[in-house]
């Protein structure tokens, strides 16, 4: 029997908290054995806008999950989104230090320093420093250890996040006793699960859709080039549905999943629905149409903004794997088809890995915190597994900045 | 909108009011008015068409303009209209004398509805009647010759009237199915006209808790060609109040377009009709938040009536008057009123019937005041800038894509 060792992930998602509990078999295998989910309360675009609320709900969560998996977790791995993010290049440049021009540790370290080295303005630190590759005297090389030359380069794609926002949601985990392994940005976490290997090989972005706020990253030769976040989300749908057709926030949310599509379908034009659909009293029948062009002004206006943050890179040369969509609102009908029409690339669902057994985990908005789970998972077991070697490509160039207390 | 007819017998007789119907559509409103609601209430048409006349089952009927038309109606000339008018101004003093409110129904546009009303408000007026004028305006598909006999008119009529209310028959029909009858259009701004007369009339006539009565009618309405306002909200359920104030909120007659920037108002007559378990700290809630929405810090009269019937519903109708917002170069500010309704059996009935007047039909196409408060859900949270424009906010709002419901 080999030990039973314990993982956890949380994450604080705009609708929803969940809380996932892994056992670790062995060296490479998982069991996910305790799973719960509560409504989120306190957070609005990404962002904990009330602690206390919050809190209570993802103290709920932990607990529920706890009891499920019969076990007590004692430090779990969190994502973090919203538009406090904000990702930026970097390059760092040095001369090879020693006399016969062999690159050294010491230069490595030297140069990731500087690349690294940028401050931030007040309040803000950085969460990621991921690692782009490096070239010796202009040539690319992954591995640049061992080799000669004379000028050692750099690349770090830097994600820094507001410090007050980054210590609400530790405050949260802490103040239950439990720490915080790492934070992992979630656009990253569900990065490296919904898309392939070989699709972030080849280049992909990766547009993870939630309920407060889009995050995506984008892969080019396995690694990380880009991410972003962008403040709208789901619930933005949804409000703009409520406000539009002057309905409660809660009934435009089941009539946006109830009948929306993210394309303005000809062959509905003159079709109607029920608001409600369920014969209560104010129940009345509002165009097709009309529920299409709210989400389509919507979508449409996303694409438009991901395409001024992206800007040269959204295209089919640099990302030929296309587009794969993730997080709650990849459920929207035709989404894909509207991603396709807008961003003039390839698009697909992306669909959490096979060892997820659980059908409900399967679904696209789970797919941060499996993502999480799954870092956890090979942070643990460094290296030597298959799944962790697989994943350690991306995953060690994730630096851990926050290790509690 | 029955009310019962017990209730009318013992109606206050020295208050005398009269629905006028003006023109052919006014003619038609009136007709379909009585055939529902207004059954007993005094009513009574105007017109230049005879055939149009002798068709129409109302009992009191004055024919205008027999020289001048021969009883051939005005052939959309307003001017003609109010030839006619002038000619049988006898006749129509007679049909306004000794009324202390008089209700004035036309669609604008044509040639009597245009011609004749804005002389009748003149005389009802002048007699010393309070004048309300429900007027529907022309599509704009009937052009702009229409519109601007229409326009023209409404001028005039707001000279002499306490409240216009200004239905634009493009945002009544809007939100219409293709194949939805032009009655059916139609009578969607029939409703609105019943719920105003109604609200008025319950206002004076009924007893409640709180009683606003036809002095106070009177002072609210006593500065002419300011603008007017009317809303109205319903809610039933545990949360009665909160429901009818959101869907006062929502009132789609409260965002008209020509409303736009005028959500204020100097004075403001508050109607309410709830159960009896309606509290009177329910009642000081709803009087705060209309008195922060409306912005009206002095005059706010209420009325609140309680009837049995309406256990756990509240209904709130609004009418208000302001000089705020009108722009001076503006034809004219209307007078101010909005009526609502109020509407006890109406709401309920037209509910039961699948269409929901005071919700659900009329709003099709909205124009947001101002984008600030619109934003949802997101209300409370930081504005989402991105070049200038708050994401929070609909896309479709800041992109002035109208949307046309049902």
């Amino acid at each position: 029997m080999s030990q039973r060792k314990i993982i956890g992930a949380v994450e604080i998602g705009t609708s929803k908290i969940v809380v996932l509990v892994g056992e670790v078999y062995g060296r490479n295998s998982m069991n996910i054995i305790g799973v719960s989910q509560t409504e989120s309360m306190g957070v609005s675009k990404g962002d904990i806008t009330n602690l206390k609320m919050a809190s209570d709900c993802v103290h709920e969560a932990i607990q529920s999950a706890e009891k499920r998996a019969k076990v007590s977790i004692d430090s779990v791995f969190i994502s973090c989104g919203g538009h406090h993010l904000d990702g930026f290049p970097t390059t760092g440049r040095i001369s090879v230090s020693s006399p016969d021009n062999v690159i050294g540790k010491e230069d490595l370290l030297r140069v990731a320093e500087i690349a690294k080295g940028k401050s931030l303005g007040v309040g803000r630190v950085y969460l990621h420093h991921i690692l782009g590759g490096y070239s010796v005297d202009g040539e690319y090389s992954n591995t640049p250890l061992g080799m000669f030359g004379k000028e050692l380069e750099v690349k770090y794609w830097n994600v820094s996040g507001e410090e007050s926002k980054i210590s609400n949601s530790l405050h949260i985990i802490n103040g239950f006793g439990i720490k915080v392994d790492d934070m992992i940005i979630s656009s990253i976490a569900s990065g490296g699960i919904v898309a392939s290997e070989e699709e972030r090989k080849r280049g992909v972005l990766i547009l993870d859709i939630g309920a407060g706020t889009t995050d995506y990253s984008i892969y080019k030769n396995g690694v990380i080039l880009k991410t972003g976040s962008i403040a709208i989300g789901g619930d933005h749908i949804t409000n703009d549905l409520s406000l539009g057709l002057h309905i409660s926030f809660n009934n435009a949310e089941s009539l946006k999943q109830r009948v929306g599509k993210a394309i303005i379908d000809p062959m509905d034009r003159n079709d109607s629905v029920f608001l409600f659909g369920n014969l209560q009293i104010g129940d009345a029948p509002v165009s097709k149409n009309a529920i299409y062009k709210i989400i389509n002004a919507r979508i449409e206006e996303l694409m438009r903004i991901l395409q001024n943050q992206i800007g040269a890179v959204l295209s089919e040369e640099v990302l030929p794997a296309g587009v794969v969509l993730t997080g709650g609102t990849s459920r929207l009908r035709y989404i894909c088809e509207s991603v396709r029409t807008h961003l003039k690339l390839g698009a697909r669902l992306g669909q959490n890995p096979s060892w997820v057994t659980d059908s409900e985990l399967r679904e696209p908005e789970y797919s941060t915190v499996i993502g999480l789970l799954q870092y956890a998972l090979s942070s643990r077991r460094p290296s030597k597994s298959s799944k962790s070697k697989k994943n350690a490509g991306w995953m060690r160039k994730v630096t851990h900045l926050f290790t509690t207390n | 909108m029955e009310q019962e007819p017990t209730d009318l017998t013992c109606v206050d007789a020295s208050i005398r009011l009269k629905v006028i119907g003006v023109g052919g559509a006014g003619c038609n409103a009136v007709r379909r008015l009585s055939s529902d609601a207004l059954e007993s209430i005094s009513t009574a048409v105007v017109n230049t068409d005879l055939k149009s006349l002798n068709a129409c089952p109302v009992q009191e009927q004055v024919m205008i303009g027999q020289k001048t038309t021969r009883g051939l109606s005005a052939g959309g000339e307003s001017e003609i209209g109010r030839m006619a008018a002038e000619e049988d101004r006898d006749s129509l003093i007679e049909l306004v004398d000794k009324q202390d409110v008089v209700f004035l129904i036309a669609g604008l546009g044509g040639g009597t509805g245009s011609g004749a009303m804005p002389v009748l408000a003149e005389l009802a007026n002048r007699k010393g009647a309070m004048v309300f004028c429900f007027v529907t305006m022309p599509f704009k598909h009937e052009g702009n010759r229409r519109e601007l006999q229409a326009q023209n008119s409404l001028t005039q009529i707001r000279k002499h009237s306490n409240a216009v209310i200004t239905l634009p028959n493009d945002f009544l029909v809007q939100h219409m199915n293709e194949q939805d009858t032009l009655l059916k259009a139609l009578a969607a701004g029939d409703t609105w006209m019943a719920k105003g007369v109604i609200s008025i009339w319950s206002m004076l006539f009924e007893t409640g808790i709180i009683n606003a009565d036809f002095a106070s009618l009177k002072k609210v309405f006593s500065q002419k060609r300011g603008r007017a306002l009317f809303g109205h909200g319903f809610g039933e359920g545990a949360n009665a109040m909160d429901a009818a104030m959101r869907s006062l909120d929502k009132c789609p007659m409260l965002h008209l377009p020509d409303l736009n920037t005028s959500q204020k108002a100097d004075a403001l007559l508050v109607h309410i009709a709830g159960g009896l378990d309606l509290t009177m700290t329910q009642v000081n809630r709803m009087m705060d938040a209309l008195r922060s929405k409306f912005g009206c810090r002095d005059q706010i009269i209420l009325n609140a009536v309680t009837k049995e019937e309406l256990q756990q519903s509240v209904s709130i109708t609004v009418i208000g008057t302001t000089d705020l917002g009108s722009k001076p170069q503006r034809l004219k500010r209307t007078p101010a009123a909005l009526l609502s309704e109020i509407s006890q059996e109406p709401v309920h009935r037209e509910s039961k019937r699948g269409k929901r007047n005071s919700k659900g039909q009329n709003q099709s196409e909205f124009n947001f005041p101002n984008p600030d408060e619109n934003r949802g859900i997101f209300e409370e949270t930081e504005q989402n800038l991105y070049e200038g424009e708050d994401l929070d906010v609909p896309a479709f709002v800041r992109r002035g894509i109208s949307i046309h419901i049902q």
